[in-house]
């Protein structure tokens, strides 16, 4: 799993890369959640990742609360099919800002 | 014709970096099976979740950690996966299903997801413990147009 950051004028834009498993996912949630302050917006790039468990389910959950307790939003960009079929099966999909693109991402945000 | 075949079964320790190895082990049963891209994700996601509980609870105690034994069997009809390990018995038929899946994400816990997609993505699941160990089997019904006469 490879985390880069990178500080945008209105958001954060986090881009994941590789699989979200039970192992990675608690790497990742290391690094994303300091990304979380007040006043940052975030947006996660998950186009590059292949694969996701329940255990990546638990970070985007987490990430989400986060945000939410210092009025922060969240989208997430570029879901692979997959990644979304997990996501609807566990009623995850229709809490989440979703975007195809990083542009479309941006536009979404407040 | 009913001939069944055995891949080269797949023992790996019982951590997280097992993980992808079995992953990659399901992956490639699902593409000797021909299984469509959906089911064969399906499939992994399921092991996996399967895989991570044990790891993470079954030898959540590292004194009681053991191996985790995969095997892949493959037949005209369907490709069988079985995982079995020796931690203490748990049957994932028995868990509550997330009984709150509709709920707005801040008000629900988050418990059981992993076995709920495991049992959820596949076409058969089945539970046994046997010599002390626990046998899950999880069955994909290969696609029809694949299966030779």
């Amino acid at each position: 799993m490879e985390i880069s950051a990178e500080t945008l004028a209105t958001a954060t834009l986090v881009t994941l890369s590789g699989e979200l498993d039970g192992k990675t996912a608690p790497q990742a949630q290391a690094q994303i959640v300091p990304l979380c302050q007040p006043g940052r917006n975030l947006l996660l790039d998950m186009s590059a990742v292949a694969y996701m468990s329940s255990a990546g389910l638990r970070l985007l959950l987490l990430l989400h609360r986060q945000l939410s307790s210092v009025q922060g939003q969240m989208v997430l960009v570029g879901l692979s099919e997959e990644l979304q079929d997990t996501m609807a099966a566990t009623g995850f999909l229709a809490y989440f800002t979703t975007a195809p693109t990083r542009e479309a991402g941006l536009a979404a945000l407040p | 014709m009913d001939e069944q075949n055995a891949m080269k079964s797949l023992v790996v320790p019982g951590d997280l970096d097992a993980l992808a190895t079995i992953r990659r082990y399901v992956q490639a049963a699902a593409e000797q099976a021909s299984l469509e891209k959906q089911q064969a994700y399906r499939l992994g996601l399921a092991v996996d979740e399967l895989a991570t509980n044990i790891v993470t609870h079954g030898y959540a105690d590292s004194a009681a950690a053991g191996t985790i034994e995969v095997q892949a069997t493959i037949d005209a009809r369907t490709l069988k996966i079985t995982l079995e390990d020796t931690a203490h018995p748990f049957d994932p038929t028995q868990q509550d299903t997330p009984a709150d899946l509709d709920m707005p994400l801040d008000e629900r816990g988050i418990g059981g997801l992993g076995i709920f997609l495991a049992l959820n993505g596949i076409d058969d699941f089945t539970y046994e413990r046997v010599d002390n160990r626990n046998r899950n089997t999880l069955v994909v019904y290969r696609p029809a147009s694949e299966v030779s006469p």
